[in-house]
């Protein structure tokens, strides 16, 4: 085999970022998870919801800048035992009650979460970690908010349009 | 080490043994080297060579496998480090991990260490402040500790000198509380801490806003250019490594002067264990290492060593050093030897909001991190319930904001189309604190590290003078901004544990009597002439200003007497 090609299948890039890829066919998530359990249908929806919530238009969407990919890699690592209980449980409790292929009613049933309900929980979660993927992701950095690693002089009065 | 013959014994010895490469280790190397002494400097971590070992100097935001957060597990297993403003993903490697080297918190106390070639001076905030006769003259006019056996007079000079070396950038504000340096072009303020400066000298004239002044070459001069450092360009990623040199590191400034004379030989992975004293010729003679790759232990010789091991970790190796003579540590007879232990009170912070200027934003990054307000409490003359003062940091940023509470294509437009916000001000305080003979750092009994040293257990703590300070900064700090017409004014008092300033201070101080003191006015042990400790452990009170400056003049100055007391015979 290709050696490219083999590293290819290893790296998922999700948002600019290479995730390990599951070697595992086993019907589970495709990226190698250490605490939480997602099967390839949890993660198909997890996409489709990164879609409802940042949508592909003349640019990338959620699901094209795998957004749903760096959620369940940033829950993984990143959030506490009872974050993660929340993130899994809201989850199991709103995809049972979303159809996804209604964008419009998903997104008026995801606007009206109530607050402390576990549905809520999970979706503040996969929001915020969503965003934090969207924006610090490689696409949104060089083309869009760009992002400086040398930005230039300090200039501490520069007149804008108030 | 009967066993190793005398030419095993010759080929470990130097002129000088400096142990620690850190911001003060640096510069005792250098200066030795310069004078030409063959000079040992001894670093317990690993070697970090500038830009060559800066891993995540050039990485974007979206290379960071966490984008820059620290994974849960890391935080849970090291408690301590993981409350570093600092730990993160690009710099954790240059942090020292809690369970790597333990010690025992008999109070609590956050000891943040970087056990690498050019330990915290890869990791520092940078800010560079002189002390002044307000600060040296505190303790005997206000009766706590014991005199400095200096002035300003004895230090000036060497202040001079090493901000020349190193770089700093600053104006030349004319306060004699904060005296003015060998300075690069300050960096400005910006015009909403411009503002408050006005706003702050209307109404309280005594006190003043200055630009920060900070270890940044904001303009080279041929002097940084042959040291191989070219011009800050304002990255402020400064915790990764500079490949610019930009900002002052031993790593990036004096280590690499010192090997350019050939005089140094650098030996990483080397733990001290104890300074060595010979009861016949009444001397150290040298320093035992723990090689911490091979758990090999290992004697080196030299006629003077330099103490640079960062303060707590100076004061380890001086208790540990036992003999006859000495049974209570290196050079304490005074009994005072791990006491005083103080640290800078960081425990308040103030935020607001400022809804004026809003025609102006900000661009770029300041090195320099905005202004500096220095102490004006109890300057003169004694004038509140509490002994001292503090120093304040003052920044004001302007930043792009976005509505995020929709969803689809709504929340998609307003995550790109971020707009500016109203200016976000904030302050934080930098209180001194009094040091005390409760104030210790001690060896524990029984237990030891990987390399069979004793524990340290730590007990310092606040007191009612800095909880009485830090309830004036928030008053203070509340009136003058509301004063500016700031607005959503939080005042931010919670607890944090003393260490987390990471300018821990003291437990070796210099003093004229050597009842009451173990340094003298040169930094060299009044028992042992041939030690000298010209790092944090040194200092007798700490007064406001980020200390890291002051041990960088104290090294140069004292290896150029100890130089000239070598001449003259006398050690």
């Amino acid at each position: 085999m290709n050696r490219r090609t083999a590293i290819k299948q290893l790296f998922i890039v999700a948002g600019g970022l290479t995730i390990l890829s599951s070697c595992l066919n086993d019907g589970g998530a495709s990226i190698v998870l250490n605490k939480l359990k997602i099967s390839a249908a949890d993660e198909q929806f997890l996409g489709d919801l990164a879609d409802i919530l940042i949508p592909k238009t003349d640019t990338p969407g959620g699901k094209d800048l795998n957004l749903h990919l760096f959620v369940m890699k940033m829950v993984d690592d990143c959030e506490s035992p009872e974050n993660q209980q929340k993130f899994v449980g809201g989850f199991n409790k709103l995809r049972k009650q979303l159809n996804l292929t209604d964008s419009e009613a998903t997104k008026t049933a995801l606007l009206n979460l109530k607050d402390q309900t576990d549905e809520k929980a999970f979706f503040d979660i996969f929001k915020s970690r969503a965003i934090q993927g969207y924006m610090n992701s490689e696409y949104v950095m060089k083309n869009k908010v760009v992002y400086k690693l040398i930005p230039g002089p300090y200039n501490g009065a520069v007149n804008v349009k108030g | 080490m009967a066993n190793l013959n005398i030419d095993s014994e010759k080929n470990r010895t130097y002129d000088a043994i400096v142990i620690g490469s850190g911001i003060s280790g640096g510069w005792s190397a250098k200066e030795l080297c310069e004078k030409g002494l063959k000079t040992l400097v001894l670093e317990r971590g690993r070697d970090v060579q500038h830009i060559k070992d800066y891993p995540t100097t050039n990485m974007m935001p979206w290379e960071f496998e966490h984008r820059n957060e620290m994974p849960y597990k890391i935080k849970q297993e090291n408690p301590i480090v993981s409350k570093c403003y600092a730990f993160h993903e690009d710099a954790a490697h240059f942090f020292v991990k809690d369970n790597e080297h333990p010690y025992i918190q008999e109070k609590p106390f956050d000891w943040i260490r970087g056990y690498q070639v050019g330990g915290k001076s890869l990791l520092w905030a940078r800010q560079t402040q002189r002390w002044s006769d307000f600060d040296f003259e505190g303790p005997a006019r206000d009766g706590f500790a014991v005199d400095w056996p200096i002035r300003y007079a004895d230090l000036a000079p060497w202040y001079a000198y090493v901000e020349k070396f190193a770089g700093i950038a600053g104006d030349h504000d004319g306060l004699p509380e904060l005296p003015d340096g060998e300075f690069l072009p300050g960096y400005p303020l910006n015009i909403v801490e411009k503002y408050f400066k006005e706003k702050v000298q209307q109404r309280y004239p005594e006190r003043k806003v200055i630009s920060a002044r900070c270890a940044h070459l904001s303009k080279p001069n041929p002097i940084h250019i042959e040291q191989g450092r070219v011009q800050c360009q304002n990255r402020v990623l400064c915790q990764r490594g500079c490949p610019f040199g930009g900002y002052f590191s031993s790593n990036a400034t004096t280590l690499p002067w010192a090997a350019k004379t050939g005089n140094m030989t650098l030996r990483p992975f080397s733990v001290v264990h104890s300074i060595l004293y010979d009861e016949q010729k009444g001397r150290a003679v040298g320093v035992r290492v723990i090689d911490t790759n091979t758990k090999e232990e290992i004697d080196f010789y030299a006629k003077l060593i330099f103490v640079n091991a960062a303060a707590i970790n100076t004061n380890l190796i001086l208790l540990n050093s036992k003999s006859n003579r000495f049974p209570n540590g290196l050079g304490n007879d005074s009994g005072v030897l791990g006491k005083y232990v103080a640290f800078h009170n960081y425990s308040a912070r103030i935020y607001a909001e400022y809804e004026g200027h809003l025609n102006y934003t900000v661009e770029g990054r300041n090195p320099a991190g905005g202004g500096y307000i220095p102490r004006f409490r109890n300057l003169h003359k004694q004038e509140t319930d509490f002994l001292r003062g503090y120093a304040a940091g003052f920044g004001a940023s302007r930043g792009k904001e976005s509505d995020r509470s929709g969803l689809g294509l709504d929340l998609k437009n307003n995550l790109l189309n971020p707009k500016l916000g109203i200016w976000q001000v904030g302050s934080h305080m930098m209180g001194e604190t009094i040091p005390k003979e409760s104030g210790m750092v001690t060896l524990d009994g029984s237990k030891t590290d990987d390399w069979g040293i004793p524990l340290l257990k730590i007990a310092v703590d606040y007191d009612e003078n800095d909880e009485k300070m830090k309830k004036d900064y928030i008053e203070v700090m509340t009136e003058m901004f509301t004063d500016a017409g700031f607005t959503n004014i939080r005042p931010d008092t919670h607890w944090q544990a003393p260490g987390l300033d990471i300018h821990e201070m003291g437990g070796v101080r210099m003093g004229h009597d050597p009842k009451t003191s173990v340094l003298n006015k040169w930094n060299q042990m009044h028992a042992v002439k041939n030690v000298f400790v010209t790092d944090g452990a040194c200092m007798t009170s700490t007064s406001t200003q980020n200390p890291s400056l002051t041990y960088m003049a104290f090294s140069a100055r004292s290896v150029d007497y100890a130089v000239s007391e070598m001449k003259k015979g006398n050690i």
